[in-house]
């Protein structure tokens, strides 16, 4: 490998040498670094001239020169040295990290920004805290890391999708996903709602990244770092920027780690005697004693079938079945390094995870390679390019009988399994384990992301860019039902589809960039992008098959379904942004973006955008930059506009019809109504913040409080059931979200072999609509409301209101308004009767973080704790699962505690077969999701540099690391972070039969060199 | 160096001003709606996609059946099935968000809409006089169908002779393509509603040819006229209206009686069906009622003993016509075994039935005398003929006997004012709720009582 490796790094330094014929006298060199060791790569000029060469892999350098020439070295990160040719042939330099250079810097969006003069709240991550978190999701990575950014992998499934809201709630029914840029590439979720494809809940965007690639994430909060990318930056943008090669020798990096996973919760249902003894209760409480029991007894023998369930002969866990025991395997390997020239970046990772719910499973295999070469001192160019192969065995959406979720649902009494160990075909809801043996559904993702890129440096202070992406997005399905497969009746059944999306993106921007009488520093910088998206989506269904060992689609003798669909969008953007500081101190910045978009209405398809914000260092003013204890001190304030591009599908804004077939005769109908005058939901958003450190930086933070109003807010608005349409996409009403974010950072121990460091975040946020149409009328979606006054999609139930004492019914308060406006607070038994309330809220008002890393002797410990708070779910499989025996399905064992004789006093109404004691949709199935979470803890152990070199390794470390080991809750559901995969954005809050997520323990090493 | 200068300055300005009318992009998979209405082809199109609408499982697809034949029954069948909202039906305890129902109201509604397209944009059908009479005709059918069925669960009963001011359905007469306007509308009254179904169904069979492929004929809109007249209680309308389908329709009782059902292709019986292929079309009554092998899910609706026990004659093969699901042991309908088969809605036998209780009330003997009619009819099916004299329940019966679990039993009750179990025929128990969603949107709407 070795070897290997200096081939490739010499060809590329005998590109990158420029032939110098004005040759006078050999100077032989050596550059190293303030350590003494050598640095490769250092551009070696001879000052005045374009003569100029570049040390070897060790540091060397030949050139010629003259006496009185002046030798400049430079190399980024180090300060530029400047050495007299004297009479000596041959010298070595040393050279000095130039730490100005090190502050942070911040991606900003065609550039990037020290974090000291920017005006704008953006948060950061690092690779370091990415890679804490092994899973295949990388936005996972994030949660609990930023203020104001709440980050919720739908449910416990490997390829979920995952909802990202920046500062809440900003949208109803357009996308409330984050922009996701990939070094400088807007990507698209090419799934999106489309149909045709996939079981009907959604997945990650994301999931084809590995997190081993990823250099930083910036997640841009305010309107001031997001408005550069206008009409989609509402929802926040997240930038994601690969690795690159860092100055010096090859780096050679190695991550091995295997993880278990567990749920982080199941439920609790009745066994089998209990089962026996509440059935039997509810059956005999409706038909009474005689009739009751044979009922009972009736439905106990056909669930038991063979088996004898008077002698409790089976009591069947069916959650054991449902769930297993998860594993994960991560590999993951890269070289990187770079001389003054070129910089190399090369990665592989394997990815490969069991979920904890049975047939769940996914492996994935990436590799990148960042290339940059500076041509000349002026042209720079480099690519970025990745693959990646991504497997997934998926099973069914929430809402299905084949999910093995919904097993737990069977009553306990049925066995799994019939004798022969076949599945039990006679339960009372379909054994998802005909399906888990004879179907399967897989699919692969092949994703392609590249750009090529090149710089061109004008002047010293100007310098343009132009880049050109590509991002290709191949995905094909195969799945199969079997003979025996769940409700099979067409002697098999296979589809096959096949989802080709891709995205170019063309963007062009000029940067000017210089420092006037060395106290107006002034960035500009101004540009162009075409972005073009096309999808062609086809599939087709066949049935009929000879034998389940014929799996495709050429197998079945009648093919019955076909789709054929193309999609295509364009965004033309011309945008430009101005920075500006006076003296390190009074800082200044201006953006705007005009975004056209293809699927925005006729009458609205161009957007302008503006920004500004402003900042001052109060700590580097004369009355302040004396004091001691503060060491940093910034006010800052932004205002600017965004927009929300994503407002349903392509083609949103038009009055459609599509073609539909009737007995193979071709038909038209109307499927979408129309609105020309539909465009983005427009966000203003105000943010004021104070930066300060104290303490030499010791104590640093930020506080943040701003204020986001979106105006024609899209919603799906329902339509009179009765004019013959559903919803009709509409830019309707406003909505305020307010919040205050405080972050924390302290390095509480700080000495040379004991470190202790804490990161400390919260944010609390609230939305209130402030004006809908119609005069503000109502808009009902399921079980939400948008009311003016609430909170977006807030609850809208009747209030269950317990159990009469003295004879068990189930109780709800009427709501009804009296004369004096007051709520008729008295009950009834009738659910019609009982008027809705607003009662909760989906979305969590407040969020924190905490994460403290010690570093001590070789051992690095750390642990993040994850808390929300304000948010409801509610559970829509309560209806069945938790209603006193209504019907036949097993109950949670909370429903043991139901009113049995007068005077009961309980929140469980008498148990009766049948009779819809309590089961209406009501506040009864709606749960508080308050919790804490020991989101992970990791125990790491470097060994000592001593030993590692001996090895010939510049590091090895070998880690324990746990995720969402403790949770703290009282949610009486599965789990606060698992919600409905099928339910519509309208319809956010939801669970039904959803996976918990995974609790995982992984053990890793890394071995550098 | 120049030469690069220049190439990147040139190219750069040259997509900048070509890529503007890019952001034109018509879909290539729709059809944009001001197109939809410029060609007679299109129109007609539209009209198969009324079919397609009004053959959706949650309604005429099934949904609307078993809906009412739960609500129409306490033992004869029971609802075994997980679904809550057919459950609640069979518990007469309908909420108003239940979901069966709000499908039912909506799905009629969209069906509506798309046949008053139709309507709206006759003028554009210009190939020939009988071509535009054959889409008018056919799309008033749908319409009338569609209303029929929703004053019919969403309204108080018609009462004979009565003015019938009591609340119906919305009627809306005219396509609906700008839904940027609001859209309340009002209840019509009862009487009406069942004068525009009329106005409708007498236009379709007036205007239809006599033969129609499996579209709707002319007799389709006479069997619906039959159906309506004698939901109203106006037997001789309904008998003379059964009588022309019986005579002229060409359509006959098939030979057995497991032969009218499970067909893929329209029997000599069916007079109108939804057409239902292994592609396109679901028949959601196989989904419910039929065991997992036949494309059901194990059989959510059982057969009870209180339905079998109604049977005189134990060679009736109606009264033998279900089987025992292996699975679970279910006891199932064979009336729906075949999941690509047509949902039968206008079949011969009714006619018969029609005809035979319209003469039976009327003391006439169109076409055939009462008894002899219900004994061929029985006669298909192997049971002996009734010795007579008829009566009310014996007519009642037959029609239990021959049309279960296809949708008539609550309407049957309502008609002849009787009751299921102890809930008497005009309790609002046995009406549908107005959908929730209904409620919400429309200002207008007035629930029906006891659901408010």
């Amino acid at each position: 490998m070795e070897t290997r490796l200096r081939w490739i790094l010499a060809l590329f330094v005998v590109l990158g040498v420029q032939v110098n014929l004005a040759q006078e006298k050999s100077i032989t060199g050596k550059v190293v670094d303030a350590e003494g060791l050598p640095l490769p790569g250092v551009n070696v000029v001879i000052k005045g001239t374009t003569n100029g060469t570049q040390t070897d892999f060790d540091g060397v350098f030949i050139i010629g020169a003259t006496t009185g020439q002046v030798l400049v070295f430079s190399y980024l990160g180090q300060k530029t040295e400047e050495v007299t040719v004297g009479t000596s042939t041959s010298l070595t330099v040393e050279m000095e990290e130039d730490a100005s250079q090190l502050e942070e810097v911040i991606v900003v969006g065609y550039g990037t920004q020290s974090k000291r003069t920017l005006t704008d709240n953006i948060a950061k991550l690092t690779s370091a805290d990415i890679a804490e978190v092994p899973n295949p999701n990388i936005q996972n990575a994030l949660v609990a890391k930023a203020a104001g950014v709440q980050v919720t992998q739908t449910n416990g499934k490997v390829e979920g999708g995952i909802n990202i809201r920046v500062r809440g709630a900003a949208s109803v029914s357009g996308g409330t996903q984050p922009l996701y840029v990939l070094d400088g590439i807007p990507l698209i979720d090419p799934i999106g709602d489309r149909v045709e494809v996939g079981n009907g809940a959604p997945t990650n965007p994301l999931l084809t990244l590995s997190s081993n690639e990823i250099e930083s994430i910036d997640i841009l909060k305010d309107a001031s770092s997001a408005a550069i990318y206008g009409a989609r930056g509402a929802n926040g943008v997240v930038l994601i920027t690969t690795k690159r090669g860092k100055q010096g020798k090859a780096k050679f990096s190695l991550n091995l780690a295997q993880g278990f996973s567990r749920p982080t919760n199941k439920r609790e249902w009745l066994n089998t005697d209990e089962y026996i003894e509440l059935f039997t209760e509810a059956a005999i409480n409706t038909y009474g004693e005689e009739d009751g029991l044979a009922e009972a007894e009736g439905l106990f023998d056909f669930l038991a079938g063979d088996t004898d369930w008077r002698s409790r002969e089976v009591n069947t866990n069916w959650s054991d079945y449902a769930f297993q025991d998860g594993y994960q395997t991560d590999a993951d390997f890269s070289v990187s390094g770079a001389d003054a020239k070129t910089s190399y970046y090369f990665s592989g990772a394997y990815n490969n995870t069991s979920g904890i719910i049975r047939d769940n499973e996914l492996e994935r295999a990436t590799a990148r390679t960042n290339i940059s070469h500076q041509l000349t001192d002026r042209f720079k160019t480099g690519m970025n390019l990745s693959f990646s192969r991504t497997e997934i065995d998926r099973i069914a959406n929430d809402n299905a009988f084949a999910t093995p979720l919904q097993a737990i649902a069977q009553p306990p009494l049925s066995p799994a399994r019939l004798p022969d160990g076949s599945p039990n075909p006679n339960t009372l809801y379909g054994n998802f384990l005909l399906d888990a043996e004879n179907a399967f559904f897989k699919t692969i993702i092949r994703r392609t992301v590249g750009k090529a890129y090149a710089e061109y440096q004008f002047l010293p202070s100007l310098k343009l860019n132009s880049d050109f992406s590509y991002d290709l997005y191949s995905q094909t399905e195969d799945n199969f039902r079997g003979q025996n497969s769940l409700f099979q009746s067409t002697n098999g059944e296979a589809f096959a589809s096949d989802l080709g999306s891709e995205s170019y993106t063309y963007s062009n921007y000029a940067t000017f960039d210089q420092t006037f009488a060395e106290k107006h520093t002034l960035n500009f910088v101004a540009g162009m992008e075409y972005i073009k998206y096309n999808r062609r989506i086809t599939s087709v269904t066949s049935q009929q098959f000879p034998s389940d060992d014929l799996n495709t689609v050429s197998g079945g003798a009648e093919v019955t379904a076909g789709t054929g669909v193309n999609l295509k969008s364009s965004f033309l953007s011309y945008f430009a942004r101005a920075t500006y500081d006076y003296m390190g101190k009074y800082l200044l910045k201006a953006s705007i973006r005009r975004d056209g978009s293809s699927r925005f209405g006729e009458n609205q398809r161009f957007g302008t955008f503006p920004a500004f914000s402003a900042g001052w260092i109060l700590s580097e003013e004369n009355f302040l930059n004396s004091s001691n204890t503060l060491s940093f001190l910034k006010l800052r304030g932004s205002w600017g506009k965004l927009g929300n591009a994503d407002i349903g599908g392509d083609y949103p804004s038009l009055f459609l019809f599509s073609g539909v077939s009737y007995n193979e005769r071709p038909g038209l109908a109307p499927t979408q109504p129309g609105n020309s005058d539909l465009t983005w939901e427009q966000s203003t958003q105000t943010d004021f913040g104070l930066e300060f450190g104290l303490l030499d930086n010791r104590i640093s933070g930020e506080l943040d409080y701003y204020v986001k109003d979106t105006e024609d807010l899209l919603f799906s608005v329902p339509l009179v059931p009765s004019s013959g349409a559903p919803t009709i996409n509409q830019n309707i009403g406003t909505l305020q979200g307010k919040g205050i974010e405080f972050v924390l950072n302290t390095r509480n121990i700080e000495t040379e072999d004991f470190t202790w460091t804490s990161n400390f975040n919260i944010s609390h946020n609230t939305n209130e609509l402030k004006s809908l149409p119609n005069d503000n009328a109502d808009i009902i979606s399921g079980q939400n409301i948008n009311r003016v006054g609430e909170s977006v999609a807030s609850f809208y139930l009747r209030e269950y209101a317990g159990v009469d004492p003295d004879n068990g019914d189930a109780l709800y308060y009427l709501n009804t308004e009296n004369s004096d406006g007051s709520l008729n607070r008295d009950t009834t038994t009738d659910p019609n009767e009982a008027q809705r309330i607003v009662a909760g809220n989906p979305f969590p008002e407040l969020t924190a973080g905490l994460t403290n890393t010690v570093l001590v002797a070789g051992f690095d410990f750390s642990f993040t704790f994850q808390g929300e708070w304000g948010a409801s779910i509610f559970n829509d499989g309560g209806r069945f699962q938790s209603v006193n025996a209504d019907y036949y399905d097993n109950q949670s064992r909370d429903q043991l505690n139901r009113w049995q004789q007068p005077g009961d006093i309980t929140n469980v109404p008498q148990a009766r077969l049948f009779q819809g004691n309590g089961t209406a949709q009501s506040t009864r199935f709606l749960a508080e999701a308050d919790f804490i979470r020991l989101r992970n803890i990791t125990l790491g152990y470097s060994l000592p540099d001593i030993v590692t070199e001996k090895m010939g390794l510049s590091k090895l470390r070998v880690y324990l690391t746990g995720i969402n080991l403790l949770t703290i809750t009282d949610y009486p559901f599965e789990d606060p972070e698992a919600r409905s995969d099928v339910n519509g954005q309208n319809n956010p809050g939801y669970t039904f039969y959803s996976a918990p997520p995974a609790k995982t323990l992984t053990l890793g090493m890394n071995i550098n060199f | 160096m120049n030469l690069h200068k220049l190439v990147y300055a040139f190219s750069g300005i040259l997509f900048l001003a070509s890529c503007e009318k890019e952001l034109e992009i018509d879909p290539t998979d729709n059809l944009p709606g001001d197109q939809a209405f410029t060609s007679e082809l299109n129109i007609s199109s539209i009209l198969v996609g009324t079919y397609e609408e009004a053959g959706q499982p949650t309604t005429y697809g099934g949904n609307l059946q078993m809906t009412t034949d739960l609500l129409g029954t306490l033992d004869q069948a029971f609802w075994l099935g997980t679904f809550l909202d057919p459950r609640q039906a069979f518990t007469k305890s309908l909420l108003v968000d239940n979901g069966w129902v709000e499908d039912i109201w909506a799905n009629a509604y969209e069906t509506i809409n798309q046949a008053n397209l139709v309507i709206d944009n006759l003028d554009i059908v210009t190939s020939s006089e009988a071509e535009r009479n054959r889409i008018e005709g056919e799309a008033k059918f749908l319409r009338a169908l569609n209303y029929f069925d929703l004053v019919r669960n969403f309204g108080a009963p018609y009462e004979t002779g009565q003015p019938n001011s009591q609340l119906g359905v919305p009627l809306r007469l005219e396509g609906i393509i700008e839904y940027s306007l609001p859209q309340p509308i009002a209840r019509s009254t009862v009487g009406e509603v069942y004068a525009q179904i009329i106005s409708d169904a007498t236009n379709a069979y007036e205007l239809l040819p006599s033969e129609n492929s499996f579209y709707a004929d002319r007799y389709a809109a006479q069997a619906l006229l039959a159906r309506i007249y004698f939901q109203q209680g106006e037997y001789a309308a309904a008998r003379d209206a059964a009588h022309d389908v019986l005579e002229n329709s060409g359509h006959s009782l098939a030979t057995t009686f497991a032969s009218a059902f499970n067909n893929d292709v329209d029997s000599p019986e069916d007079i109108f069906t939804f057409q239902v292929t292994s592609q396109t079309g679901i028949n959601n009554l196989v989904t419910h009622y039929a065991s997992e092998g036949d494309g059901g899910r194990g059989g959510d609706i059982v057969v009870e003993d209180a339905y079998l026990e109604l049977f005189d004659d134990p060679n009736d093969e109606r009264g033998s016509f279900v089987y025992i699901n292996p699975d679970n042991d279910r006891r199932l309908t064979l009336k729906y075994t075949n999941q690509f088969a047509n949902v039968i809605i206008f079949r011969i036998a009714e006619m018969h039935l029609i005809r035979a209780e319209s003469n039976f009330r009327e003391g006439t003997v169109v076409g055939l005398e009462p008894l002899l009619e219900i004994n061929a009819l029985r006669g298909r099916s192997g049971a002996a003929a009734l010795d007579g004299p008829l009566t009310l329940e014996l007519l009642a019966r037959e029609r239990q006997l021959e049309l279960a679990f296809e949708g008539f039993l609550l309407n049957d009750i309502k008609r002849t004012q009787g009751s299921v179990g102890d809930i008497p025929w005009d309790d609002t128990s046995l009406y549908f709720p107005i959908p929730q969603t209904e409620m919400d949107t429309n200002p207008l709407m007035e629930q029906n009582e006891g659901y408010d």
